[in-house]
């Protein structure tokens, strides 16, 4: 009994005197994205290094019409790309270029790779920024008001369309929506971002123009996206529906309102975070290939023309880039989790 | 402003869970909560109480509800989502007993702040500055406005959620287990809370717990609930001190308390299984004063119990816990002496007056030559009286003769201290525990042997061929003392007078035939009155101790009760014997 006493009276205590709540799982939680950029990065350099040859294989073998025959000339081009360096003075190398914004040279393009990258990103993001946030918004209002209505016709219906256009790949979506909506009835442009030479009389049309644009590449990353979370979020909402804190809820006579977007939704939201986390790198995946068809000048068209022409140097960058840009919404979604769920903050 | 004091009034209230198969969680409960009442309902877990409560605020959407339930002058039953919903929390508001009730990712002053800005349209400020307070009062601090239910302890979200239901002064606050899991100063605490509570603002209270101890702080009145069904329903103080349907007497003789010196015993039988309907009367299987004649036919109107007519009622075909055998003015005097000598008598026997309920166990206490003996061979008629009455199940067991008699005798059985004497050294093991059956012309040959055995195992002994045929000296007093128990419980007695009847055995032998006959008792449903000079003894098994001195009963109580405070001289004496005033001396002194 004194037991009880006592711990009920260490539980008072620290609740009087509780420490300020520590950042430490922030910062490791920060820590380990870290990490895991600099071990990409480094496997980026790696890969090709530990692969069979070497760039200037050509040039070395007398048996290939590239063949240089001129000693010193074979070892100023080595020199020149860096590669008579030992790996490592290389890989220092590489880092402190990356550090400063060089990624080298595109060959194809005959441009510094990060001017395409910095030209090349912002309808990337965009695109699938755009498409996560309207599947965000429609998964969880539809998902949450289905759950609500669950059993009813229009729940099963829309179980059984979006389970359906979960499985059709975002290239497929998007060509059936070129087909359709750009070709056999044109009401959207079939390509680009803006019309091409336009002037704008005002920001406004600008801004509309661009819009037009997207909604094609939108709505074929959108629909896939969408109908993931609206799974989710129907499930966990009908699991919340069986618990004693929405009886609880119920018995307090709050309204339908509160019940279902605070009570309910709110702990929905949980599973429906971790899903966006996982899916930022699937929609950034997806945008690669809408945007090759709808040849959305993002980064997807970019990669393409990369993967084309060999541009090493391009796809290196592209892709460390892509990579870095999954990195930081992912640890957004961790954070954002952190704040969600009290139960997460305590461990 | 919260709204006016009103009353709560249940009919006939019927709650079925769909099946398969369908579960009737609530058998027909009609009850009534006048203002400012608190009407406490103790029943196992699964009696139904969470359900009810549960339907008092139209929660059981899955679940199929008939009858009335009123709230002043509104009908309950005819409410819609949207008209339950000006009535929850604002009228009638209910603390759950599960403490995960509270939602996980909310914290708790957002949650105690909703209905105080939904139902008394209370500012967002307001509303969390009276949520601070509202958590004052049950004792907790500021700080836990700001947790998550995960970060208080389960005595604390119970005061949360107590909070919770108090926070719109509603007229009736259901309460289900409010104080479990408290430790004993927050009850208290709670309870000195409700009671303010409810004074200041004329709330109705329904407590629902298994806790008696808080019932009996807190409650007006006390329903008992069995199955979904009302057992009994009175004032507190008569229901939970000496209730009166078996089962609620079943149910509070198994409650411990800190002067419980007996064994505590559950109800016997297990738990019902919810599926199966009740036919009769619900406790039936378990009761151990049920008969099949009145009992199975229908399910027992709420009437007085015998000999009362006051407020308290219980359903019971029987009319409530009876006395199963009751002796009025038992007199008994020995003469010795006589013709040349001088005569002398001694009234051994003066006027005592006995009852032994159904399924109870009475103690009986005295030096020796109190006239313990005498008593209860005149008890079972092993003796003839000099005066006064016997009555056993109705009969008149003093006046019976012939075949009543004969029945009667296998009703009433006795047990003795020394088993060589009372056991025939002729006799084989198995004719021994076989010779009531036979005198009772009880089966056939093949019937007799199967009960015989069945008796034996049922005393813990071995039932082979070679165990029947040895004779009673081949065997220890322990094991001898268990045949006679057996010999004694072959014909399924109501009642059994043991005499002295551990009291020639040693300690382990002792402890186990103790036992052995507490089980027996409570699994068989029969009452016993259980006779010996050892207090210690009669402390562990008794539910009621009486004093014998003198022939005459001077002292009657529970054993806790006489333990603490003895009122009789000889009742002192026979503790102080026993070893009472090592355990008690500085405080009496």
């Amino acid at each position: 009994m004194t037991d009880v006493l006592q711990r009920e009276a260490r539980a008072a205590a620290r609740g009087h005197d509780a420490p300020p709540r520590s950042r430490v799982p922030y910062l490791r939680t920060i820590g380990l994205y870290a990490l895991t950029l600099w071990a990409l990065v480094t496997l980026v350099f790696f890969l090709p290094r530990f692969m069979p040859g070497d760039p200037l294989r050509a040039l070395q073998d007398a048996d290939s019409g590239q063949f240089i025959y001129d000693a010193q000339e074979r070892d100023k081009i080595a020199a020149y790309y860096g590669l008579d360096k030992p790996l490592v003075s290389q890989y220092r190398s590489y880092l402190s270029d990356l550090r400063k914004g060089d990624f080298g040279w595109s060959i194809s393009q005959n441009t510094p790779v990060a001017t395409l990258l910095k030209k090349r990103l912002p309808w990337t993001l965009l695109l699938t920024g755009s498409a996560l946030l309207l599947s965000s918004t429609i998964s969880y209002f539809v998902g949450i008001t289905a759950a609500w209505h669950r059993g009813r016709f229009a729940d099963r219906a829309l179980i059984v369309v979006l389970s359906a256009t979960r499985a059709i790949p975002e290239y497929a979506m998007a060509s059936a929506l070129l087909i359709t909506f750009a070709v056999t009835y044109p009401i959207f442009p079939q390509a680009g971002a803006q019309q091409a030479f336009a002037t704008y009389g005002s920001p406004l049309d600008a801004i509309g123009d661009v819009l037009f644009h997207l909604a094609l590449p939108l709505a074929a990353l959108t629909v896939g996206l969408a109908a993931n979370k609206f799974l989710i979020v129907r499930n966990t909402v009908i699991s919340t529906l069986g618990e004693d804190y929405m009886v609880l809820a119920r018995a307090k006579g709050l309204s339908r309102r509160l019940l279902k977007y605070r009570h309910s939704g709110r702990n929905a939201l949980l599973p429906f975070v971790t899903a966006l986390g996982i899916q930022a790198g699937f929609a950034v995946g997806g945008s690669l290939f809408v945007e090759s068809i709808f040849n959305y000048p993002g980064m997807g068209t970019l990669v393409e023309r990369a993967v084309t022409a060999r541009d090493y140097p391009l796809l290196q960058g592209c892709f460390i880039l892509l990579a870095v840009v999954v990195l930081i919404a992912n640890l957004a979604v961790e954070l954002t989790y952190a704040k969600l769920d009290p139960r997460v903050r305590r461990r | 402003m919260p709204p006016e004091p009103a009353s709560l009034e249940i009919g006939d209230l019927v709650v079925t869970y769909p099946g398969p198969p369908p579960v009737r969680a609530v058998a027909g409960v009609s009850l009534t909560v006048a203002p400012g009442e608190c009407l406490g309902m103790l029943g196992e877990s699964g009696s139904g109480k969470s359900t009810l409560a549960r339907s008092l605020l139209g929660l059981l959407p899955e679940a199929e509800v008939q009858g009335s339930i009123h709230l002043g002058d509104i009908d309950l039953r005819c409410l819609d989502e949207e008209g339950w919903r000006d009535v929850r929390w604002k009228r009638i508001s209910l603390s759950f007993q599960s403490t995960t009730a509270l939602n996980p990712v909310l914290r708790i002053g957002q949650q105690m702040a909703e209905p105080l800005r939904v139902h008394l349209d209370m500012s967002h400020g307001d509303a969390g500055r009276r949520a601070v307070e509202l958590l004052g009062e049950v004792g907790l601090g500021t700080w836990a406005a700001d947790r998550y239910p995960s970060e208080l302890s389960g005595g604390q979200r119970r005061l949360v959620m107590l909070a919770m239901a108090l926070a719109c002064r509603p007229q009736v606050a259901v309460l289900d287990e409010p104080t479990a899991g408290l430790d004993p100063a927050t009850r208290n605490r709670v309870l000195a809370l409700l009671r303010s509570v409810r004074d200041e603002s004329g709330m109705s209270l329904v407590v629902l717990s298994h806790d008696a101890d808080a019932l009996e702080l807190l409650a007006d009145r006390v329903a008992v609930l069995y199955r979904g069904w009302l057992a009994e329903v009175g004032p507190a103080a008569s229901v939970l001190g000496d209730p009166r349907n078996p089962y609620s007497w079943a149910l509070l003789n198994a409650r411990p308390t800190l002067a419980s010196v007996k064994d505590l015993r559950g109800i016997r039988g297990v738990p019902p299984n919810p599926t199966e309907l009740a036919e009769g009367c619900p406790f039936l299987g378990r009761c151990h004063q049920s008969r099949d004649e009145v009992c199975r036919p229908a399910s027992p109107p709420m009437v007085p119990p015998h000999g009362e007519d006051g407020p308290r009622m219980v359903a019971c075909a029987r009319g409530g816990v009876v006395a199963l055998l009751a002796a009025r003015h038992l007199r008994k005097t020995y003469t010795s002496g006589g013709l040349l000598g001088r005569r002398s008598s001694v009234r051994v026997v003066d006027d005592v007056d006995l009852d032994v309920r159904e399924g109870e166990v009475v103690g009986l206490v005295g030096a020796t030559g109190a006239g313990k003996s005498t008593l209860g061979m005149l008890l079972v008629r092993l003796l003839d009286a000099d005066g006064g009455t016997v009555t056993f199940d109705g009969h008149d067991l003093l006046g019976a003769h012939g075949a009543e008699l004969k029945a009667l005798r296998a009703q009433v059985q006795m047990l003795f201290q020394d088993p060589f004497e009372a056991l025939s050294p002729r006799l084989t093991i198995g004719a021994a525990v076989r010779e009531p059956l036979d005198v009772q012309g009880i089966g056939d040959a093949a019937g007799r042997r199967a009960k015989v055995k069945q008796g034996l195992a049922d005393c813990r002994l071995p039932t082979d061929d070679a165990f029947l045929d040895r004779h009673t000296h081949e065997l220890s007093g322990g094991q001898l003392q268990r045949v006679a128990l057996a010999r004694a419980l072959v014909l399924d007695p109501r009642l059994l007078v043991a005499d002295e009847a551990v009291s020639m055995l040693d300690p382990s032998e002792q402890a186990k035939m103790i036992q052995l006959l507490k089980h027996l008792q409570v699994e068989r449903g029969m009452a016993m009155v259980f006779i010996s000079h050892d207090l210690s003894v009669v402390l562990r098994v008794a539910d009621r101790v009486l004093v014998l001195s003198d022939g005459k009963i001077v002292e009657e109580g529970s054993g806790g009760s006489m333990l603490a405070s003895p009122r009789h001289e000889v009742t002192r004496s026979l503790l102080s014997a026993a070893g009472r005033d090592l355990l008690f001396a500085a405080a009496d002194t």
